[in-house]
């Protein structure tokens, strides 16, 4: 019987699967703090470039603006592409990144906004083009002196690093503001990044999270899980910034006298066990009833994806791609444009959307033809334009089943 | 945001119905039905070139033992793969060509993945299909060429035993030495 080759027989497949992609070790090979070896770290896993229009999943995994949106799935709750923790919001773009990227690879970003914009052309459909319009910086300058946390007590990080913003007697492309945490100033470590695209530290993060995690630049209330560390952004500023991120490291561990953080390596230095749990047991149990779903239509101002529950739907956006509102971000009359170049005013008109019929359609079709987790597979990752051509072919199959039933 | 909404007709050149029931996933219980749509070249086609070049590019330089993969003709959407039995499994020293099919939407929805030179594995039917999840519903947008034919590769050396595709297989496996030789009676190199 058995196996000279000493092979797990029963082990499924699905290990294959789990491994990590081989990218995860793409920071190892970015050596030192040199600007012209960042292509690798700033990859997008997806689309395989400099990643353009970043946005942050709550697991800490980057991708550009519209190879997380293109992934996401149009039913039910999306999963990273890196490690497929599930997240249901489709994140804003971090302007931190975006901007440090401009200066890291100025040239290459050029290119990739020009190509990005060609394909956008193509479908009629665009990612913000003013990206600082999305989440305004310069509207908290006076919380900012309110809100800092017992670290801001200590010296600003200018005069630690006047020596920090040179190499070899040139300049840095970037500077240590560039990659500050929104909350204590100081340059990030461990730095997460909000649903807003909002980036802290955190510890900083921590020191906030009293229920609701809430965006101390935008306001904004985080959904989902509590983020974790973005990692590659964490190791980017590590490698960049040596003596100043082992300065923070140091008074981090004597501020918060916890060590078990302290590694650079902590892989998803993960929170979520005191995120809110409750609330993901919740959401967890409405996953199974569709009927709520509106599918492939995500909300513009929390950027929930798909909307579940009420739908908004603006009537005097012309935009291709529409503007619609979840219950909740509808009630607290979102002031945002809209995650696509909308140009989605405030005085616009509203209505509730009633598209539930075409919905239980859908849910029947699905359950009769192959059962609800099929879905799944059927729906799952479905470019832009793509959903039209979905929704009719679904309509020829709704028809057939219905003559099925009858010959049965 | 709704995708595509309002849109009928504004994108529909590049639409091809798709086949009915196209069977080519012939894939036990998991067989999602392939209802992809070969869009080809269509509004997304620039971007899925692109994706295709850097993973071509890559595996140029990269190299991994075992494991090739190049596109077929001038079609950069089909590609053919090679991939080498691992040591210490009953595939050793032999040598399969896959053919790889990539939709429109790629990488956000997997390319469609055959056998072409016969295997005898209980993963894999006789025309050629394999039961892989990462290939159905497990796959990910970071998936890549690469990695597949590494999971395949990996799953030569360790078969899904309780979701068979190929039933005698499955019942042999226990038995490797017998297992070995069904696997070099049933092999039949492609020149």
């Amino acid at each position: 019987m058995a196996s000279e080759d000493g092979c797990g027989g029963g082990n499924p497949p699905g290990d294959a699967a789990a491994a990590p992609p081989v990218w995860n070790a793409a920071p190892a090979a970015g050596a030192g703090c040199g600007d012209l070896e960042e292509d690798l770290r700033f990859q997008c896993c997806v689309c395989l470039e400099l990643l353009y229009k970043p946005v942050v999943i709550a697991c800490g995994h980057m991708s550009c603006f519209w190879c997380v949106h293109n992934a996401m799935h149009i039913i039910r709750e999306s999963h990273c592409a890196v490690c497929r923790q599930p997240y249901k919001h489709f994140p804003s773009i971090c302007q931190l990144l975006h901007h440090l990227l401009i200066k890291l690879e100025p040239v290459e970003y050029k290119r990739r906004e020009k190509e990005v914009l060609e394909d956008e052309k193509r479908v009629d459909t665009y990612s913000p083009q003013i990206i600082e319009f999305l989440n305004s910086k310069s509207n908290n300058c006076e919380i900012d002196g309110e809100n800092r946390p017992e670290e801001s007590n200590s010296r600003p990080p200018q005069e630690v690093t006047s020596d920090g913003n040179t190499i070899n007697g040139h300049p840095k492309k970037v500077k240590l503001e560039d990659v500050s945490c929104a909350l204590c100033k100081e340059l990030l470590y461990q730095p997460a990044v909000l649903n807003c695209g909002h980036v802290y530290c955190m510890s900083c993060l921590s020191s906030l999270d009293d229920g609701a995690l809430k965006c101390q630049v935008c306001g904004g209330l985080h959904p989902g899980d509590f983020p974790n560390v973005c990692l590659d952004l964490d190791h980017f500023i590590e490698d960049y910034f040596p003596a100043e991120y082992d300065l923070r490291r140091e008074k981090i561990k004597l501020l918060k006298g916890e060590c078990n953080q302290g590694s650079s390596s902590g892989t998803s230095c993960t929170k979520e066990g005191r995120g809110r749990p409750t609330n993901k047991e919740n959401r967890a149990h409405q996953d199974d009833d569709l009927s709520d779903v509106h599918i492939g239509v995500g909300c513009d101002s929390c950027g929930m994806y798909p909307i579940r529950g009420k739908r908004y739907k603006c009537k005097d956006c012309t935009e291709l791609i529409g503007f619609d509102l979840c219950e909740e971000c509808y009630n607290t009359e979102s002031k945002l444009p809209g995650r696509f170049n909308q140009h989605h005013t405030p005085d616009h008109r509203m209505e509730l959307d009633h598209s539930a019929l075409f919905n239980r359609l859908m849910r029947l079709q699905g359950i009769h033809e192959e059962g609800p987790g099929e879905i799944i597979i059927e729906g799952a990752f479905v470019a832009p334009d793509a959903v039209v051509h979905i929704i009719a072919d679904d309509h020829e199959e709704i028809e057939d089943n219905g003559e099925d039933d009858h010959l049965l | 945001m709704a995708r595509g909404e309002n849109n009928t007709g504004a994108h529909g050149s590049g639409n091809v119905p798709p086949p009915a029931t196209a069977a080519s996933t012939a894939a036990g219980t998991a067989a999602a039905s392939g209802k992809q749509q070969a869009r080809g070249a269509g509004a997304e086609g620039q971007s899925v070139v692109r994706r295709l070049q850097s993973e071509l590019m890559a595996l140029m330089m990269g190299g991994d033992p075992g494991v090739s993969a190049f596109p077929e003709g001038d079609n950069i959407f089909s590609w053919v793969g090679t991939i080498a039995g691992s040591a210490a499994t009953a595939y050793e020293g032999t040598s399969y060509r896959l053919s790889l099919a990539f939709p429109g939407e790629y990488p956000y929805k997997p390319p469609k993945v055959r056998f072409e030179t016969p295997c005898f594995h209980p993963n894999v039917d006789a025309h050629g299909n394999i039961c892989l999840d990462i290939l159905q519903d497990k796959w990910s947008s970071a998936y890549d060429v690469r990695t597949i034919l590494l999971s395949i590769q990996s799953l030569l050396g360790e078969p899904n035993n309780d979701s068979p595709l190929n039933t005698q297989a499955a019942a042999l496996w226990p038995n490797q030495d017998e297992f070995r030789k069904m696997v070099e009676k049933l092999y039949k190199p492609t020149a």
